[in-house]
């Protein structure tokens, strides 16, 4: 009698474990693919969505094809200029150009576009902040601008746009060197992009023009802006 | 006897709890399952298109990070019996890691800015407790004032043709999308890029608008090299 009580109890104890154990088991199923679906993300696009996601993989793909062919030209020229130290030279020349260019260490043209933007006269409120020119030149870089400069001053990776004394005598500092008022921005790119950046509905210079400042833009086919002034020192990095 | 009641009662509980999880679990599957379905009709094409391109430059972009692996090792070799070559080499790989295209490690900082957490109703403009691209635009721009060396944003470097935008309540960095917390890793000296902290700084603008705000020192930072490719179109060097 005892025994036969004590053989239940296991044998309800097992089936209880069991079906506990499939419960927590399909839980974890059911969380899988829960956490699935976020994934499948493109199932769920719609139709226009698809055509933008499409045309942003196109466009990705296609620069950097363009990147993958530019380096195994390098590398080609590399090993054929291999026995020659003269040549080789041009090559590496002809890279660390390219390098210096990215870095803004050396005087560029192409067509642009120059935006000039004046302060209003004896107003405090009207006065220009580094935050204005932050925000152009953040635009100008959406719409593709491949070099930047405020007043001469080149915008490298590492530039700070900043305000001296936030009031009347306040000044703007870019890459630590004072510039002062009409600020003269000129942006290298695709100037229908750019121009339609800045002028069209929420852009930027538009929002400057509704505030009352005097702002032109002009498209210049041969834009020429110079290089970074300083040297780029690094100290910390490796 | 009342013990194995309590017991039966206890279990009765946990197996309705469980059930009732399984339920909701269920739903929530099926119901975005039929959101599925329901969009499918005619796009199949469209989103296979999109598949490929998406698979397509994966693969291209493996191919291209093997191949400027080995133009590093092509120029390494081809420039290391000649000093003057060898010191331009050294510059084109120093540029390099100052662009973004390669990963840096360094000491420095690390700022996370996340949304506020007080009851938005308790506030006079919800807006301002939650974090804006022109507050990370601010952010990077007193990091480089305070003289970073490299930056990156939830892992996305920040390279010269780097913007920020707003995309609804994400951010878009290099044309990728992230969302809040944003982790910013800067490297530079500590001490000095740990003065974003200051008085009157723009952390602490976010600061007493309640957005969560945290800075980190750390004498090993690690950042990604940038994950897109610069190209370039309208600029050349000038003769």
């Amino acid at each position: 009698m005892k025994n036969s009580v004590k053989s239940e109890k296991i044998t309800m104890a097992i089936a209880i474990a069991i079906s506990c154990f499939a419960l927590v088991l399909i839980m974890f199923m059911q969380f899988k693919i829960v956490n699935q679906t976020d994934i499948t993300a493109i199932e769920n696009m719609r139709e226009t969505e698809l055509r933008t996601e499409l045309a942003n993989w196109k466009a990705k793909y296609e620069e950097t094809e363009l990147k993958y062919q530019e380096v195994a030209t390098k590398i080609e020229e590399y090993k054929q200029t291999k026995q020659s130290n003269e040549e080789t030279e041009e090559v590496v020349n002809k890279e660390l150009r390219q390098v210096n260019m990215t870095l803004g260490k050396t005087d560029v043209e192409g067509e642009g576009i120059q935006v000039t933007l004046r302060e209003k006269e004896n107003e405090e409120l009207g006065k220009i902040k580094s935050e204005n020119l932050l925000v152009i030149v953040n635009s100008l870089k959406q719409a593709g601008a491949e070099a930047i400069s405020i007043n001469e001053e080149r915008i490298i990776n590492m530039s700070d746009i900043v305000t001296i004394n936030n009031n009347f005598n306040g000044f703007i500092k870019v890459n630590g060197q004072r510039i002062l008022p009409p600020y003269v921005i000129k942006a290298i790119g695709n100037q229908t992009y750019i121009e339609s950046a800045l002028l069209g509905n929420g852009g930027y210079v538009d929002e400057l023009k509704k505030l009352g400042y005097d702002v032109s833009i002009e498209k210049i086919n041969r834009l020429k802006i110079p290089k970074y002034n300083d040297e780029i020192k690094t100290k910390y990095m490796e | 006897m009342k013990n194995k009641n309590v017991i039966s009662i206890v279990l009765g509980m946990m197996c309705f709890a469980l059930t009732l999880g399984i339920c909701i679990q269920i739903k929530t599957v099926t119901g975005s399952n039929s959101i599925i379905g329901e969009n499918k009709g005619g796009n199949d094409e469209l989103r296979a298109e999109v598949l490929r391109y998406k698979e397509r430059y994966d693969n291209k972009y493996k191919d291209l990070e093997k191949a400027e692996k080995e133009l590093e090792k092509e120029r390494q070799s081809s420039t290391q019996n000649n000093a003057e070559l060898e010191q331009k080499e050294e510059e084109i790989k120093k540029g390099n890691k100052m662009i973004g295209i390669t990963e840096v490690t360094g000491p420095g900082v690390i700022v996370t800015l996340s949304d506020g957490k007080k009851d938005p109703n308790t506030v006079l403009n919800a807006s301002d407790l939650i974090v804006h691209d022109a507050d990370v635009l601010s952010v990077i721009n007193e990091l480089k004032n305070a003289g970073a060396e490299a930056i990156s944003i939830n892992d996305q470097r920040i390279v010269p043709t780097s913007s920020i935008s707003c995309g609804g309540n994400i951010i878009d960095i290099n044309g990728e999308k992230v969302g809040a917390p944003f982790e910013i890793k800067a490297i530079g000296l500590p001490e000095q890029l740990a003065a974003l902290s200051r008085q009157g700084g723009y952390l602490e603008i976010l600061r007493e608008a309640s957005v969560g705000v945290e800075l980190k020192k750390s004498n090993n930072i690690t950042i990604p090299k940038y994950t897109g490719v610069i190209t370039y179109k309208y600029v050349q060097n000038s003769k």
